[in-house]
């Protein structure tokens, strides 16, 4: 894979939303009743339109929010529109306890930063939190807190990726 | 250094003498499987740039989740899908009539022991029951490896699991899988490729591999791989050359953990909603009355899973407060269940017989759930909302179970 330099920044500002559910899979975030869409600006609406308590996700959603979720976060399919969704809405970043194996690849390759940090719901940090978040060394840090917390870094694989704009960037050169 | 089936084959495939798990590789695969979601495929595919797939000859495209097009959305999207085909002349195109894409997949002698392959769906691990490595990966990675023919991919570990003793009357290799879900939880094989051994698996046909290898994924495994035999060999000849090389996990392969099972007292085991691994058995469900019960899929739709079915349901009738569908897997299947007297059986008791494909599994269509409805199906998923409504509820069991639920319209304490 190339390196590509790019204006993308490794240091992401932005307000959190915390969904502190485990197991949250695919259906949930995106529903099999819409499966037909393909075009991004359409996913959004959607999502989370199956998880109880956050089916207004996608109207309160603001361009460069980043996701705080729990255990296994996209189990089940490999629903690209579970992803792109996201994306779509302006999503900065997803951090996890943990995710579904092939979420969790869909949204490196998708160029989509996330990060996993176990510990992450359990370190006090609040919805609609701001935080700072460094994806070269995976810290957390409370922009109005003290909070201060490591994810894993970034692999240079996801970097490449996330440079690149997404995985089909790097093939298209 | 001794290496597992999952670190073998991924060495090969990248070229590369060995490799350990935690590497990250970039490996070809010798197969790549798309659906009806072969349409998203194509759209991110096209965005790149590029004109040519890597090789026409590697891509299999199977129509099974949406067949025949249930909305117009759908018919255009097939649409796109064949004129694709046709251009980039892919001929291992399966029309709406063939039926699953998996089983389609090892019918067609799409599978070969050893061999590393990839589709746009999460139960693309069912090619284990063939010895191979399968995975599912999303849509935009599958747009790259068509332009690019390879995938970074990350060198999985892998979990070892035995398995002996014999199956008591009325248990199935769906209620191992179930068992094994139920004790592992849905993130017990994350990122993970997990080897089935002992008797138990190896007295067991490939349909019951196949149902094992298929549900692994529910474990969140990358891989799950029932090691080549002779069950295996059976199966493969008149499908494909015999120019494949079984590949073999070394004795003394370093597993990340290790499991025995003894499956002498195993009973029927159900998955009640909305999670794959909360199971239990099949006793503690007993009572619960159920609208619709479904017996198909990749999962357990095929020609014994029907024969089971037929067998309960000889000579007797579905229970009028419940709806029977029965989905044969693959259009050989139906021919198959046609011909012996299976499909007839199921009629006179009473079943709607659909043509081979998804189904209601993914809450597409045919046999969608209404608030409050309860479905106990041979399926792979009880997710809120997986059949259709959010407001149902899916039960996983086996093939016997679901028959002896049709007969009375409530889970039955024994079979």
């Amino acid at each position: 894979m190339g390196k590509h330099k790019t204006d993308k920044p490794l240091i992401l500002k932005g307000r959190i939303r915390v969904v502190p559910v485990a197991n949250v899979d695919t259906d949930m975030i995106f529903h099999n009743r819409h499966l037909h869409i393909t075009e991004p600006e359409e996913m959004a609406p959607h999502i989370f339109g199956n998880l109880q308590g956050w089916e207004n996700f996608p109207k309160e959603a603001e361009k460069g929010d980043i996701l705080i979720v729990g255990h296994n976060f996209g189990c089940g399919s490999s629903r690209q529109q579970a992803v792109d969704g996201f994306i779509a809405l302006g999503v900065a970043a997803i951090i996890g306890v943990s995710f579904g194996a092939i979420y969790k690849r869909n949204t490196i390759n998708a160029g989509l930063p996330l990060i996993e940090c176990t510990d992450i719901l359990g370190s006090g940090i609040q919805d609609l939190d701001e935080i700072e978040l460094n994806l070269e060394t995976g810290t957390i840090k409370g922009i109005d807190s003290k909070i201060l917390i490591n994810g894993r870094p970034f692999t240079d694989v996801q970097k490449d990726i996330y440079y690149a704009g997404g995985l089909l960037n790097l093939v298209g050169d | 250094m001794s290496h597992t089936i999952a670190e073998k084959i991924l060495a090969e495939k990248s070229g590369l003498k060995s490799v350990s798990s935690g590497e990250l590789v970039t490996a070809r695969p010798d197969k790549v499987m798309s659906h009806d979601n072969a349409g998203l495929v194509i759209r991110h595919f096209r965005s790149i740039g590029s004109s040519k797939v890597f090789n026409p000859g590697k891509i299999i495209i199977p129509l099974d989740h949406r067949v025949p097009a249930e909305s117009e959305k759908t018919a255009i999207a097939h649409k796109s899908i064949r004129e694709f085909v046709e251009e980039q002349g892919i001929e291992a195109f399966y029309d709406i009539r063939e039926g699953i894409c998996h089983q389609v997949m090892i019918e067609n002698g799409h599978v070969k022991p050893g061999e590393l392959i990839l589709g746009t769906d999460s139960h693309t691990t069912s090619y284990g029951c063939l010895a191979a490595a399968s995975s599912g990966i999303g849509a935009t990675e599958m747009a790259a490896v068509w332009a690019t023919g390879e995938l970074w991919l990350r060198v999985p570990e892998t979990i070892r699991i035995e398995v002996n003793g014999k199956f008591k009357s009325g248990v199935t290799p769906k209620d191992l899988i179930l068992y094994i879900l139920g004790q592992l939880g849905a993130r017990g094989a994350d990122y993970k490729s997990v080897e089935y051994y002992g008797n138990t698996i190896s007295n067991m046909p490939v349909s019951g591999r196949f149902t094992i290898a298929n549900m692994t994924m529910e474990m969140g495994a990358k891989f799950g791989i029932i090691s080549y035999d002779e069950e295996t060999e059976k199966y493969l000849q008149g499908r494909v050359e015999n120019d494949y090389t079984p590949v073999y996990a070394d004795p003394d392969a370093d597993y990340c953990e290790k499991y025995e099972y003894d499956v002498t007292d195993l009973t029927p085991q159900i998955a009640m909603p909305h999670r794959v691994d909360n199971v239990v058995p099949l006793s503690e469900a007993a009572g619960i009355k159920i609208n619709q019960v479904v017996i198909g899929s990749c999962t357990n739709g095929r020609i014994d899973d029907l024969q089971i079915a037929a067998d309960i349901l000889r000579s007797k009738k579905v229970s009028k407060k419940v709806r029977l569908l029965v989905i044969p897997g693959s259009r050989s299947i139906y021919i198959q269940a046609l011909k012996n007297g299976i499909l007839e059986t199921l009629l006179e008791a009473g079943a709607v017989v659909l043509n081979p494909g998804c189904g209601p599994c993914l809450g597409a269509h045919q046999g969608i759930l209404a608030p409050g409805e309860r479905c106990l199906a041979t399926t792979n998923r009880n997710f809120k909302g997986r059949m259709g409504s959010t407001e149902a509820e899916v039960y996983l069991a086996s093939p016997t179970v679901a028959a002896h639920t049709a007969l009375t319209g409530e889970i039955p304490d024994r079979v």
